[in-house]
């Protein structure tokens, strides 16, 4: 436990001391697992009242936006119950999920 | 009188914001003394394109990550919807003015459905823009939702179903071949 808390700080600490001086371009992850946010994977999570949001855990940072229709209205498709989330949302990061 | 002076001392006050302002871009110390001059800071974003194909605007500031879908100003999201599974051209469904698909029509409907491998499906049918912008709402609705039973008949699942009449051409509606593209039932998949 304690070596894996140790882990998690060390995480973030570097990647703190790595992204200390970002500039205004916020469209790549720094440091540890370096990319572009282009490239993340996402899963979905359905919220309490059934409609998709994408999820995507990239190691420290976690994000999310909702899924829209051509109109610009929610999907709720029914994928899965609400308050559960489904798909490889922690799949694009090697960074483990220790919390 | 009371509503007066407070007129007044908002057009005053507005004159000050406007002064500090441009104070504020001159020079640091106005700035740093006026504190209703809010300190901004550039934030650039990255685009992240969603599995349906639709843009996001994401921005990672070291240990956070902000994120939002990209629409324009009516609403719509920005998508680049090249997976968008089938389009039918409704004239090879309905006759004219009609919504009631024949056999046949059906048939290629179940085939389609069939082999689309997709968890849903969002149907929205158009029209191209003869009689009234009523009239056609109510007919795309119509097709649409035949198109949406015979998938339904199928088992599969119909996230949403709607019709847009005229309002979404893909072409002209200055040529018949124009009107022809229109006259379209459009199926997203769901993957």
């Amino acid at each position: 436990m304690t070596v894996l808390k140790s882990f998690a700080i060390l995480g973030l600490l570097g990647s703190a001391a790595a992204c200390a001086p970002i500039g205004p371009d916020k469209s790549v992850d720094r440091g540890i697992n370096a990319h572009d946010l282009s490239t993340m994977v996402a899963g979905i999570w359905v919220d309490p009242d059934g409609c998709d949001h994408w999820i995507i855990d990239d190691g420290v940072e976690g994000y999310m936006s909702e899924r829209l229709t051509p109109d610009g209205l929610p999907v709720c498709s029914g994928v899965a119950q609400p308050n559960v989330v489904v798909g490889p949302f922690k799949s694009g990061s090697p960074i483990p999920d220790l919390l | 009188m009371a509503s007066f002076i407070t007129a007044k001392l908002r057009a005053a006050a507005g004159g000050i914001v406007a002064v500090g302002l441009t104070l504020g871009a001159l020079s640091a110390p106005a700035l740093a003394q006026d504190p209703r001059v809010v300190p901004a800071e550039r934030y650039v974003p990255g685009i992240w394109i969603d599995p349906d194909g639709c843009e996001h605007w994401a921005m990672d500031d070291g240990a956070e990550g902000f994120m939002g879908p990209r629409r324009l100003r009516d609403g719509r999201p920005v998508c680049h919807r090249s997976e968008i599974c089938g389009i039918v051209p409704t004239d090879t469904l309905f006759a004219t003015d009609r919504y009631d698909i024949s056999a046949a029509g059906r048939e290629r409907l179940r085939q389609f459905f069939g082999q689309a491998n997709a968890f849903g499906f969002l149907i929205y049918g158009h029209t191209d823009s003869r009689a009234s912008d009523e009239y056609n709402i109510t007919l795309s609705n119509n097709r649409a939702r035949s198109v949406a039973q015979v998938a339904q008949g199928l088992g599969a699942r119909v996230v949403d179903v709607r019709g847009f009449g005229e309002r979404q051409p893909k072409a002209s509606n200055s040529t018949a071949a124009g009107m022809q593209t229109n006259r379209r039932v459009e199926i997203y998949c769901l993957r």
